[in-house]
């Protein structure tokens, strides 16, 4: 079928390219280990505050830095494709019987793979520091980070085939960014928040991707927690990704 | 012969902060098959976006356009496949090679990557790609990048091309070489459909050419029939003193065999029947009027004085009037 030979071969790009750009994936991969060696010793010495759950720290903030790195990619996705618009790359896509659907979905999916890469880098870097991995928990996690990381993706190429230019969606993105990583306990369990705090986090995508992460980080898979999760992560990435198409379909002025 | 591209009262508006800005205000044309088509005008006259819309880039807003014998509004999806589209920022992909890049291409069009392969071989050889094919794209040179542009646009051997300013930004020297290109291109079969607000490139290098202005057609047909529809030669006097401009223009006004007078800063270009028989009579009757005349000379009507007299205006100026940049 046509369109999905056009995801292959737009997928395989993306992960060429990316490869020709090295500081990505170096930059990639250092994020993490900054956090996981500049921010889990500050979380040692909190440990058994009130509010705090009782489990290894790693445990607890690893699942929280594995869906930051998912969102950051996501929200990167958009920042290439404006390159692509500006080199009349994208157009010349749009002009294309390409389907529209492979056209955002092989880079969505490029970038998907790398961080699915990454990651498994990560936890396998963790567990010697104290990361008790649960393979089961750890697979359906991947798969919610996957989701969130669509969303995202999604989004923010979205928003670049839009706004075209790279200071406003920069401009946006940041304004997303903060609220979206503040609200969503991937630093801090929001257990720690007041009642009006955890009320807004309700709203935000990622909290739920936080939460279930951590539940299924103890090896725990059957939890409402990561039903909800489900629930509301799936249909929000049908939702993003047939509007995100739509952008490309209509045709750009 | 067959028509490649037809289109009736094609209209497209865009709303900017001012107000509605009618960019194409109702466009009738025709491409002949095998044919190379010209459309000149100042930047901002509309010629892109008439462009994009033929290309399925842009949605038309009303009238109708056929496009290698399918209508772009109902199937646009049949037109894509048969049409090749060369904007003006190129469309190379930057971090592949040229060669890599003509494969996806290929590709995207729905050739076997066993066809892809060999057809873009066949392109390296015939655009004179192979001292860089095998480099990444953003390390090419303006006149590298335009020739695997056009490779781009005719990978899948399309019906028509279309090329937005295909020349813009090249040195003579590659300019020349991409017009050889396009004369082979237009050789073997493929209709082109070119923009451009060079009128030597209108001149020189199409069948047929429309001439567009404020988002619309102001002349069509061959660069002999526009400029045989003046039917004078033009001739530019300059004189000493720019006071005696106003009283030559008067002066002049009432010669019988002088038919369009247009004064210009510190000239004036006249239109005349028989200018090798107008020249004396004119030196003399501004001699004996006591007004000098620095330099005069004697022209055969050349595109921009089709466009001068269609428009009121000289293209040079017209382009310099327009919004600023290439996107219209």
């Amino acid at each position: 079928m046509k369109m999905l030979r056009d995801v292959g071969l737009l997928y395989r790009r993306g992960l060429i390219h990316t490869l020709r750009i090295p500081v990505w994936v170096v930059v990639g991969i250092s994020t993490p280990l900054l956090y996981l060696a500049l921010f889990t010793p500050l979380l040692q010495n909190l440990a058994g505050a009130p509010g705090f759950p009782p489990t290894d720290v790693l445990d607890l903030f690893l699942p929280g830095i594995l869906a930051l790195m998912a969102f950051g990619s996501g929200t990167g996705a958009g920042f290439a494709i404006i390159f692509e618009i500006q080199a009349g790359f994208t157009e010349r896509l749009q002009v294309s019987p390409a389907s529209r659907f492979a056209l955002l979905m092989g880079p969505v999916l490029s970038s998907l793979t790398w961080t699915y890469i990454f990651t498994i880098m990560i936890v396998a870097v963790a567990i010697p520091f104290g990361f008790h991995l649960h393979l089961a928990g750890m697979l359906v996690s991947l798969v919610l980070l996957g989701l969130l990381l669509m969303v995202f993706a999604s989004f923010s190429i979205a928003l670049a085939l839009i706004t075209k230019e790279i200071s406003s969606l920069a401009a946006i993105m940041n304004g997303i960014n903060l609220p979206v990583l503040l609200l969503s306990g991937v630093l801090l369990p929001l257990s720690l928040a007041p009642t009006w705090m955890r009320a807004i986090a309700h709203m935000n995508p990622m909290y739920y991707v936080v939460e279930a992460n951590r539940i299924l980080a103890t090896g725990t898979i059957y939890d409402a927690k990561v039903g909800e999760a489900f629930l509301i992560m799936v249909p929000l990435t049908v939702v993003v990704m047939a509007w995100a198409t739509r952008v490309y379909r209509r045709a750009v002025s | 012969m067959k028509n490649v591209v037809t289109t009736t009262e094609l209209r497209k508006s865009f709303k900017s902060k001012k107000g509605v800005v009618e960019a194409v205000r109702g466009v009738e044309l025709h491409v002949g098959e095998g044919e190379i088509f010209g459309f000149l005008g100042p930047n901002g006259a509309g010629k892109t976006t008439t462009l994009r819309m033929l290309a399925t880039l842009l949605p038309i807003e009303s009238g109708e356009a056929m496009v290698a014998g399918f209508d772009v509004k109902k199937q646009p999806h049949e037109v894509r496949r048969r049409v090749g589209y060369v904007s003006q920022a190129g469309g190379g992909d930057r971090l592949s090679t040229g060669r890599e890049d003509l494969i996806l291409q290929g590709q995207l069009y729905g050739m076997s990557t066993t066809d892809a392969n060999a057809r873009a071989d066949e392109l390296i050889d015939d655009l004179d790609l192979g001292e860089f094919a095998g480099r990444r794209v953003v390390t090419y040179s303006g006149g590298q990048r335009r020739r695997l542009d056009v490779g781009l646009g005719i990978m899948h051997r399309p019906d028509v091309l279309f090329l937005d300013e295909p020349t813009t930004g090249l040195d003579p020297q590659n300019r020349a070489n991409l017009w050889e290109l396009i004369r082979q291109l237009s050789g073997s079969g493929t209709s082109i459909f070119l923009t451009t607000h060079y009128l030597d490139e209108a001149d020189v290098l199409s069948n047929r050419l429309a001439i567009m202005d404020h988002g619309l057609i102001v002349a069509e047909g061959t660069s002999r029939e526009l400029k045989q529809e003046i039917a004078a030669d033009s001739v530019v006097v300059s004189l000493k003193s720019d006071e005696g401009c106003s009283g030559a223009t008067e002066l002049l006004r009432q010669e019988s065999y002088v038919s369009h007078i247009t004064t210009e800063a510190d000239h004036l270009r006249l239109y005349v029947d028989d200018g090798v028989a107008a020249l004396p009579k004119l030196l003399r009757l501004l001699d004996g009027n006591g007004i000098g005349v620095r330099t005069i000379t004697l022209s055969e009507p050349t595109l921009d004085d089709v466009f001068l007299r269609h428009t009121g205006r000289s293209l040079h100026k017209a382009g310099m009037n327009q919004r600023n940049g290439d996107s219209e």
